[in-house]
């Protein structure tokens, strides 16, 4: 078997609202694949259906070769999910979380203690099984997390924002431990982030928008999709450079992002000499640089990722 | 069925973790120990006593104070299954939801945890006996414990079931005013009901409190030795259709009752689910 998940024609409507607009996708076994779009596209509804909380309108959805609406429960013993809120009982210790995880997914009694042991060992958070969840940082809650989500060895893992609201330092950890978990089990990965460099770590990357899903590809192939340089520039008079820029015929695009211009190019050393000469007003900064996910974004859904979580909230 | 076991246990560890929550649920029952059975019994034993030649020894608390376990174990019953919303509002719930154990375990396992816990809490009241200047026999505070949780599960059912559609724990306090006062007050546990008028007598033969309250007394207070005055007063000829009923029959409508609310929570769940 190829493929780890398999989405077909998935439809999910809202009395007159339709959420999710007949998708299909594959996920590989072993890939990492990350799913990204700006909120409202329908991301979260698609992961709902994907792990059994949610029924589809129509469509189907085939995981480690289990339908998730017919044999819901054979697909929840092959997923484990690390959820973007906590869903851990702070009143409990990490070892009793840990401890009820084996329960609730019939772990065999002879391996419970060991393979707790083994995901506290991948975590690094071994010396404080005993202690009460309510007393972890947040980094060590998402830790916590992660390891419930590999107790039942599971197939795939979906992690749905797994680095929101952790300082930096915390979050490289994060990903060490995920991608040496992928490299020691090979666990399949499903994630969503907000943050288009952690996505980078995907193998294939899908972007939803409007209920649909506009493209598929590997973030080299993404970039080069959009091709060029980007050369981002601001001068001491906006409107003119601008206007200047217009008339060359090299660009493939111009952006007016305030104070900063963005352009496209195919060819940025042979542009940025030819005009520079052109132009006639002083030049305050400029920035020569490939194109990053974000463009990527930016380009297929109109949206900058970042303005959009800030109009969520 | 080990899913339900680890639910169960795990909202048992944390109630007896949480000292004040096992000695805040006393301050009720308490005080309508000291209203009811302090304040109403010099007019209840007054009464009796100028109505029956040759009774002293009638002691009007003897027979209120099964009625305030009962309410105690629907106070402790109702309020545990609460943990089912703030499991939802802390997030558990979702680790709970996506697991492979089935629906109805989940709710029995809810339903077993909340009943558990109104079961020790009622327990607990027997403490207060020797206080309150009244006797039972030894045997029968033994023999009444589980009818005492089958009581319990049947409480903690109507709380399982309220949580399982409710959001929020603002909309749990007022549906709890709402729906668990008029229990108590319609049972038999506080007062007689055995004279009320048609539509609310109806209410009271429906109320699964009223069979586990009449269970209790019969139980708990040799009944038969009682003269039928008194056993009149005190409401304990619960009847039926003019038909005595026998605790067979009682235990069996609070089986049934408990059944179906458990199936109906069931449902809820995997409604959740889509």
């Amino acid at each position: 078997m190829e493929n780890m998940i398999e989405v077909r024609n998935l439809h999910k409507k809202y009395k007159d609202h339709h959420a999710v607009k007949n998708i299909s996708f594959d996920v590989k076994k072993g890939e990492i694949f990350g799913f990204l779009g700006p909120n409202g596209a329908g991301k979260s509804t698609t992961i709902h259906m994907i792990c059994t909380m949610l029924a589809p309108t129509s469509g189907s959805i085939m995981i480690n070769g289990y339908d998730a609406v017919k044999q819901k429960n054979k697909v929840r013993e092959s997923i484990g999910i690390i959820f973007q809120e906590n869903t851990l009982d702070e009143k409990l210790t990490a070892w009793e979380n840990l401890m009820l995880h084996c329960k609730f997914y019939k772990v065999p009694k002879s391996e419970r203690k060991t393979r707790i042991q083994e995901v506290l060992e991948i975590v690094d958070l071994v010396h404080e099984k005993n202690k009460r969840v309510e007393t972890f940082s947040g980094g060590m809650k998402r830790r916590l997390e992660i390891a419930r989500g590999l107790l039942h060895y599971p197939k795939v893992l979906f992690l749905d924002e797994p680095t929101v609201g952790l300082d930096p330092q915390t979050r490289a950890h994060i990903w060490e431990y995920i991608l040496r978990l992928k490299e020691k089990q090979g666990i399949t990965m499903f994630l969503t982030t907000h943050y288009l460099d952690e996505a980078e770590i995907s193998d294939r990357i899908g972007i939803m928008d409007k209920g649909e899903i506009i493209t598929i590809n590997s973030p080299a192939a993404l970039k080069k999709e959009i091709g060029g340089d980007i050369i981002e520039l601001s001068t001491a008079e906006h409107q003119a450079t601008i206007a200047t820029i217009k008339k060359d015929d090299n660009i493939i695009d111009v952006t007016d992002h305030g104070d900063v211009i963005h352009i496209k190019v195919q060819n940025s050393d042979a542009f940025v000499t030819q005009f520079i000469k052109q132009l006639d007003v002083p030049i305050r900064t400029l920035n020569i640089r490939k194109p990053t996910l974000n463009d990527v974004f930016l380009a297929f859904t109109g949206e900058n990722i970042h303005k959009t979580e800030e109009k969520e909230a | 069925m080990e899913g339900m076991i680890a639910i169960w246990q795990r909202d048992v560890l944390k109630f007896f973790r949480d000292r004040a929550r096992l000695f805040g649920s006393f301050v009720m029952p308490v005080l309508f120990l000291l209203i009811f059975g302090e304040g109403l019994s010099g007019t209840m034993e007054s009464l009796v006593m100028s109505g029956v030649e040759g009774e002293e020894n009638f002691q009007y608390v003897k027979f209120v104070f099964p009625g305030i376990v009962a309410m105690t174990i629907l106070m402790t019953a109702v309020f545990s299954s609460l943990s089912i919303i703030q499991d939802k509002e802390f997030g558990y719930m979702k680790e709970i939801m996506v697991s492979p154990i089935s629906r109805v375990y989940i709710a029995l396992g809810k339903m077993l945890g909340a009943s558990t816990v109104a079961f020790i809490q009622g327990v607990m009241m027997f403490l207060l006996i020797p206080f309150l200047g009244i006797r039972y026999d030894f045997i029968n505070l033994i023999k009444v414990l589980p009818f005492m949780f089958l009581l319990a599960c049947t409480l903690a059912s109507v709380g399982l079931l309220i949580a399982s559609l409710l959001k929020s724990t603002q909309g749990f306090q007022l549906i709890v005013q709402i729906i668990v006062m008029p229990m108590v007050f319609l049972s038999g546990a506080l007062f007689p009901v055995s004279n009320m008028p048609g539509w609310m007598d109806i209410i009271v033969k429906l109320n699964p409190i009223t069979y586990g309250v009449d269970i209790m007394k019969k139980v708990m207070i040799d009944v038969d030795s009682l003269s039928p005055l008194i056993r009149e007063i005190m409401g304990l000829n619960l009847t039926i259709f003019q038909r005595p009923l026998s605790i067979m029959e009682e235990v069996l409508f609070m089986i049934i009752f408990t059944t179906v609310l458990i199936l109906l929570a069931t449902l809820s769940f995997r409604r959740a689910n889509s």
